[in-house]
């Protein structure tokens, strides 16, 4: 027994090496880092984002530990569709959406993992779970928001903001650059992307490098494959229909 | 024919397995249930006194003893801490409550093992080669990971997986229920997480019994314009899940809504102005902590000898 539940096993058969793992850790911390200085990172979040956060945090917990908990129950443990997954990518696209700045993904994920652990998990592997899901989940959904700069799910698409504002008949002032593309069509490809992102960290870093790392075992890589592979339909549909409710959801707001 | 019921049987069980008991079981605690068992009341006895960095050791020592020792003593831990939750307010309600959620966990966690788990295993666990299959399924089956047969032991040995969750989940709960989230925000930033994370979290803390209670009221109101009301009552279980789930999108917009005032009310009142904040009320360790922590040194001590006796985890979990 290792400390807090961790085993520390770095040479499980088919364990992806730790020096990998660290440097896709210490790229992924170094671009936060970086872009974090150019946009001003955490210190920029206003209260406003912080709440929204804690908000879509609470969401996603109440999924994971009761309703969706529950609804999965219904649905047998297979490799095409995850419920819990669902919600919990639903509730992080509404956050990102709302708040739409680099950093929301990982600062969100903290957010959850250390709820989870107050009121579920009591702490065990910590801090390998802090940084499982910061690091990845949160990590990759900050690079997409960083990639589609300020028209993140199209909630600033030309097109909305002139419906919104009737009285101007061109493109309001400082949105020329954005693409013209409808909102609708942003906000399900954005979510399709993030989706798919989200379909890596299950079977690829979790299967093949933190159960191992925490409890030891053999890595079936033919598994870890088939997994990802099997998980991207469902991921495609998912990732849309959650840019669209974002999308959905943030006019509601009347952002 | 015999084929047919075998296999209509086995699909019913794989699907339902679990779910039936638990919607039962859900049923029983209803969404009120949930909100009580993650909100904060204001009381008076022991685990109220208590600081919040304390209960939050109390927990970590109760995941790690559940997770290096045999099943029995989870299961004593859980039956502990589930008569400590007479002492809360309202502790009756709260403790059926947290008896309820904790057979939850028994029946699905041990249905996520009981089909799945390999003989070979089963065997070393109960020093046995003779398995008693309950029920043996369509041979196909074993495609999805189930062993050819559902087996006693299986069962057996997926209770006695459960018992490593069950006492955690419920000490767990003791924190939210008797910490008020500023209690809960102080001894954090203590720990050295910046103020506006903890401030996040404290949010997270007091939505999660808020988005109960809406959900509640929004499937209140749902049965009130006529949900469910020609249905038999029987199935009345499952129009609350429908109402439930499609409560889910209003109640973030209308949480989410409220957010401004939240953030209005916190900025007015100085967040964030300084880097580093001050407490009317500082946190102590008091008496009841001191003995909080001489029982979790007992504990550890007792859970050492446990461990020195044999009685620690292993593949052999059956004891």
């Amino acid at each position: 027994m290792g400390f807090n539940g961790i085993s520390g096993i770095l040479n499980s058969p088919g364990e992806i090496p730790w020096e990998i793992v660290v440097l896709f850790f210490g790229a992924g911390l170094l671009f936060v880092f970086l872009w974090g200085r150019k946009t001003g990172g955490l210190a920029k979040f206003t209260t406003l984002d912080l709440i929204y956060i804690g908000i879509g945090a609470a969401f996603a917990v109440v999924w994971e530990f009761y309703i969706g908990a529950f609804l999965g129950k219904f649905i047998p443990s297979n490799p095409f569709f995850g419920i819990g997954y669902t919600g919990r990518l639903i509730a992080l696209l509404i956050v990102a959406g709302l708040v739409r700045k680099v950093g929301v993904g990982m600062v969100a994920m903290f957010i959850f993992n250390l709820l989870s652990d107050l009121i579920s998990y009591g702490f065990s592997g910590e801090p390998m779970y802090f940084m499982y899901e910061m690091l990845t989940y949160g990590l990759m959904m900050d690079i997409v928001i960083a990639a589609a700069g300020p028209n993140l799910f199209g909630i600033k698409s030309p097109e909305r903001r002139k419906n919104r504002e009737k009285d101007r008949s061109t493109t309001p002032r400082g949105f020329e650059h954005i693409t013209k593309m409808p909102a609708e069509y942003l906000a399900a490809i954005e979510g399709i992307l993030i989706g798919l992102f989200w379909v890596i960290p299950e079977p690829l870093f979790y299967g093949g490098f933190i159960s191992p790392f925490l409890y030891g075992g053999v890595v079936d890589w033919g598994k870890i494959l088939f997994d990802m592979v099997a998980f991207i339909p469902s991921a495609i549909i998912i990732g849309a229909i959650g840019g669209l409710i974002t999308l959905r959801i943030v006019k509601a707001v009347g952002q | 024919m015999n084929w047919l019921i075998i296999n209509a049987v086995s699909w019913i069980l794989f699907f339902f397995g679990a779910a039936f008991p638990v919607l039962i079981l859900l049923k029983a605690i209803g969404l009120t249930g949930f909100m009580k068992v993650t909100r904060y009341e204001s009381y008076h006895t022991f685990y109220y006194r208590m600081n919040p960095a304390v209960k939050i050791i109390l927990g970590i020592m109760v995941m790690v003893v559940a997770s290096v020792t045999i099943w029995w003593i989870g299961a004593i831990m859980t039956i502990a801490i589930l008569l400590s939750y007479l002492t809360l307010k309202d502790g009756k309600r709260k403790f059926i409550t947290g008896m309820f959620l904790t057979i939850m966990t028994v029946i699905g966690t041990t249905w996520a093992f009981a089909p799945y788990t390999p003989y070979v295993i089963l065997q070393e666990a109960f020093h046995s080669n003779h398995l008693t299959a309950l029920w043996v399924w369509p041979s196909y089956f074993t495609v999805m990971g189930y062993q050819p047969s559902l087996t006693t032991q299986g069962i057996i040995y997926g209770f006695q997986i459960s018992m490593r969750f069950t006492a955690v989940s419920l000490m767990s709960l003791v924190l939210v229920m008797t910490s008020t989230p500023s209690q809960v925000l102080r001894s954090l930033n203590k720990v050295g997480i910046p103020t506006s994370l903890t401030f996040s979290l404290v949010v997270a803390m007091r939505t999660v019994p808020r988005i109960f209670e809406y959900i509640d009221t929004s499937v209140k109101i749902q049965f009130m314009k006529g949900l469910g009301s020609n249905a038999p009552s029987i199935l009345r279980p499952f129009y609350m899940l429908t109402g439930a789930f499609s409560g889910i999108v209003p109640v973030i917009v209308f949480l989410v809504r409220g957010a401004k005032d939240t953030a209005i009310s916190a900025d007015t009142r100085a967040f964030r102005a300084y880097s580093k904040r001050t407490y009317m009320h500082p946190m102590t360790i008091g008496k009841v902590d001191k003995m909080a922590l001489s029982a979790v040194i007992l504990i550890i001590l007792m859970t050492v000898i446990v461990v020195m006796m044999g009685f620690g985890k292993g593949i052999s979990y059956n004891g």
